[in-house]
């Protein structure tokens, strides 16, 4: 059996720095980052290492259901799916993987965009009703 | 520029939050502007150090202090929207006029942010880990379906299982009365319920008193002692299994309209162990021994069960027989045969002597 891209590049090892830089940019990103204001660390990482890992061929977490269920309520406008899906090909470069492999790894992101993208949504906005009890601390201005 | 002057920029720029308390109030009287930002601390608004770290114990604070120690926490911020983890250390700063607390925040998101990453992983590996322990248990039980334990874990072990022969063996061969007949007359769906029925209170039985099923065909059904795990009561176990599969028939019989009859055989003697093929496993036993068994259940009135001479020396202590004289047996010739009644109870007035004698030893 031929090894999982996963495997190919170095495990967890690999997929804990491509989480941490891809959640990084996520948050730094103007238009992704507004999306987590006020979202549980551990949630997001958490979510975000079940999810690389998945699309990397690793082990997996999640159905689409889940996935459909984890984000009904964040109204996640297509331009945002958008970005991330470009974040994540930057931080994929970035971490030396192959182009083909950039490219399974889009294709499998991808292919969760109708589980992740609410398709009228245009941003953030106050449709949105928060489940997370887990961080609601504010940014102070 | 003045001293004072450049500590007070440096206080100000490096990426520590910094706090003087008030050690009996512990409320803030100085911090940074490091700290302003991660906690949104008001100028001009007195705060506390419970109010920044929810979780603070005053109480263990002052405790370690007392002893020369400091005391650490964990709190959360903000920088910009992203939420960071901070560290807490408090510690005792000592001056002329008395003296102050020093809080020292350190953000160590990237440490909790891999801590994180770990937790998820890990949790993710573990139930991967449990999905394939199932899948092992579930693999393992099939193939105890078809090979005796011991042979399956030599398998495991060696990758191969070499056939072995036991000295030391009984073996019981089964069917049922006019099977052929009811295999034609009767819905195959109907027949194959009752044979699952009836084969899977055999396994029960068989597993009662620790034989082995070596296998079942169509409507017939073998049964073995003393393989793989030899033991020295092979042949009363077999004897036991022979009668409780008839008690079982008779039972069933008395409350359904169906009635089955079966032929029991049972013999002792050595046979060869082996699992035959190489991806379809079937483990089974081979030797004259077993074709006799088979022969003797081949010449069974329903629901009689029928031994050989050597059966009948090893158990005609502890089980009724009754002589059939001697019959012919295709590929064995003459041979005495008995029959199995029932098992000896050790109060029996027809053989005082014995039944005493066994009362005395405590055997039932």
């Amino acid at each position: 059996m031929s090894r999982t891209m996963f495997e190919r590049y170095g495990g967890f090892g690999t997929l804990s720095k491509v989480v941490l830089a891809f959640y990084e940019r996520m948050i730094d990103s103007d238009v992704t980052g507004p999306y987590f204001d006020g979202v549980d660390m551990r949630r997001l990482i958490d979510h975000q290492t079940q999810f690389l890992s998945q699309v990397m061929g690793g082990p997996k977490a999640y159905t689409d259901e889940q996935l459909e269920r984890y984000h009904a309520h964040l109204a996640i406008a297509p331009a945002a799916f958008d970005e991330a899906m470009e974040l994540l090909r930057d931080t994929l470069e970035d971490f030396s993987f192959d182009a083909p492999d950039v490219e399974v790894v889009m294709e499998s992101m991808g292919g969760k965009r109708r589980c992740i993208v609410a398709p009228g949504s245009t941003g953030p906005g106050t449709d949105r009703a928060r489940g997370d009890s887990g961080g609601t601390r504010r940014a102070v201005p | 520029m003045s001293g004072g002057r450049f500590q007070e920029l440096l206080l100000a720029s490096i990426g520590v939050g910094v706090a003087v308390l008030d050690p009996d109030t512990l409320e803030v009287v100085f911090h940074n502007a490091r700290l302003a930002e991660w906690f949104g601390i008001d100028q001009g608004r007195p705060v506390r150090l419970s109010e920044l770290v929810p979780g603070l114990d005053p109480d263990r604070l002052r405790d370690r202090l007392a002893r020369g120690r400091a005391y650490t926490g964990e709190a959360t911020g903000r920088a910009g929207r992203r939420e960071i983890a901070v560290a807490l250390q408090v510690t005792p700063y000592a001056r002329d006029d008395g003296s102050l607390l020093i809080a020292e925040f350190q953000n160590v998101s990237k440490i909790k942010e891999l801590e994180y990453a770990i937790e998820s992983y890990s949790a993710m590996v573990e139930k991967q880990n449990r999905t394939l322990q199932r899948e092992k248990e579930r693999a393992e039980k099939l193939l105890l379906n078809i090979m005796p334990r011991k042979v399956f874990e030599e398998i495991q072990a060696f990758g191969v299982t070499a056939p072995q022969r036991f000295d030391e063996a009984s073996i019981l061969m089964l069917d049922f009365v006019g099977f052929t007949e009811l295999s034609s007359s009767r819905d195959p769906a109907w027949l194959v319920a009752e044979l699952n029925d009836i084969f899977s209170a055999f396994d029960r039985i068989v597993e009662q008193f620790g034989c082995e099923r070596v296998k079942t065909m169509g409507d017939a059904y073998m049964a073995v002692s003393g393989v793989p795990e030899p033991t020295p009561d092979h042949a009363q176990n077999i004897a036991k299994t022979a009668l409780l599969f008839r008690r079982y028939i008779e039972k069933r019989n008395a409350s359904r309209d169906e009635t089955w009859l079966c032929r029991i055989g049972i013999h002792t003697g050595p046979v060869v162990g082996s699992i035959v093929g190489i991806h379809k496993y079937v483990y089974d036993i081979f030797g004259p021994a077993v074709n006799m068994a088979s022969r003797l259940e081949g010449l069974a009135d329903p629901m009689e069960i029928l031994l050989s001479g050597p059966m009948a020396d090893r158990i005609q202590r502890d089980f009724e027989l009754e002589d059939r004289g001697v019959t012919s047996v295709r590929g064995v010739g003459e041979t005495r045969i008995f029959a199995l009644l029932r098992e000896e109870r050790a109060v029996r007035t027809t053989v005082p002597g014995r039944a005493s004698a066994r009362d005395a030893s405590g055997a039932v």
